[in-house]
């Protein structure tokens, strides 16, 4: 839970727009905003592999240099390029020390929940308000042997001391269902293919069980013709 | 098969098929996704395929989601019509998928059992796609 410091140098931005975002993002730097605390918002450029590192986590507390300054602060949108997943610009919120957040944090599922289940993540992050300087990285939710049926809410989960739930707490988190049973799946599938008129090409397995039964068939109907062949000749 | 139950225009333009995706391109509902790395037209038949070979795959474990509807009908004309007499009879009914979008997401089952099936999933599929995950969104 406790954080270690991230240090983030940063230079200040003169000149906006998009050929300027493009110049500074040509030269492995990101274009950041960083605001909040009622202080006019201040338009940086930040180191493009630091940055990337240091939002990995999205709840990482951040401490941004510049100008001589240090301003604590949490990444408040992280902007991508969707198909190669570079960083275009980060939003920075200004938080202060002993400053309450409300934040969105992973939930993360562990173990195996019962035989002929299904483990279904309905709410992957949970809104919780905690102390700044001390942001949960992920909750971790137990499914160990349970039950089809069991639902874990966000009310049952344990939050560390100093973190409170901010969300519904009927909030539905984690559901285990009963798996569907074999039958009903291939029916289903089976009526699937049938609609959308998909037929199965035969298996090598199956190929070759159908060419023996095929073969031993014609090998009993050429030793009756045989024998027949045998009794005319007579 | 996804087919629109009522419809405004029995008979549409083509769709666009320049540009990104503007929304859908993260894996919001499941642990890992389909993302579309090509613009392509996706039939509804197509769509059902990708489904049958993931869940036949995941046998009984796991959940998918179906993140795109294929609600725009392409026409055709008849074979060794002569051109005019006005536009050719709905024939395929399609989802316009630009590059970047999460097209099919599951949940449930391990990442290799997930890989696996998604593999299978894609061959069903007329572009270039990829896996990916959750957090972080590129593996």
């Amino acid at each position: 839970m406790a954080q270690e410091k991230t240090y983030l140098d940063a230079t200040i931005r003169t000149e906006f727009g998009k050929g300027a975002a493009r110049r500074i993002r040509r030269e492995d730097k990101i274009p950041a905003v960083l605001y909040g605390h009622g202080e006019k918002p201040v338009h940086l450029e930040l180191e493009g592999h630091a940055t990337m590192l240091a939002v990995k986590n999205p709840n990482n507390l951040l401490t941004i240099r510049y100008d001589g300054k240090e301003e604590l602060a949490l990444a408040r949108d992280v902007q991508r390029e969707i198909l190669r997943r570079n960083i275009e610009h980060v939003d920075l919120v200004i938080v202060k020390r002993g400053e309450k957040v409300v934040v969105d944090v992973a939930v993360h599922v562990e173990g195996e929940a019962a035989p002929e289940t299904v483990v279904t993540t309905e709410n992957a992050t949970l809104s919780v308000e905690a102390p700044a300087t001390d942001i949960p990285e992920f909750f971790t939710v137990s499914v160990e042997g349970l039950e089809a049926g069991t639902q874990i809410l966000a009310k049952d989960i344990t939050l560390p001391e100093g973190v409170t739930l901010d969300s519904d707490e009927e909030l539905l988190v984690v559901n285990i269902t009963e798996q569907i049973s074999a039958e009903a799946l291939e029916a289903e599938l089976a009526e699937a293919e049938a609609e959308a008129g998909i037929e199965h090409d035969e298996s090598d397995e199956e190929a070759a069980e159908a060419e023996a039964a095929e073969g031993a068939e014609g090998e009993s109907a050429e030793g009756d013709a045989a024998e027949g062949d045998d009794s005319e000749q007579e | 098969m996804l087919i629109p139950r009522r419809v405004k225009h029995r008979k549409q333009h083509h769709p666009k098929r320049t540009g990104m995706a503007k929304g859908g391109t993260e894996v919001t509902f499941g642990d890992y996704g389909i993302q579309a790395l090509e613009p392509a037209y996706v039939t509804n038949r197509q769509i059902e395929s990708a489904r049958i070979a993931m869940t036949r795959y995941m046998k009984r474990g796991g959940k998918v989601w179906i993140n795109i509807y294929p609600d725009r009908p392409l026409t055709k004309k008849p074979a060794e019509t002569r051109m005019g007499s006005g536009k050719g009879s709905p024939e395929w009914w399609v989802a316009n998928v630009k590059p970047g979008r999460v097209m099919f997401e599951v949940n449930g089952v391990s990442e290799e059992v997930a890989r696996e099936a998604m593999r299978l999933a894609m061959h069903k599929l007329p572009m270039k796609c990829r896996f990916v995950a959750r957090e972080g969104g590129d593996i």
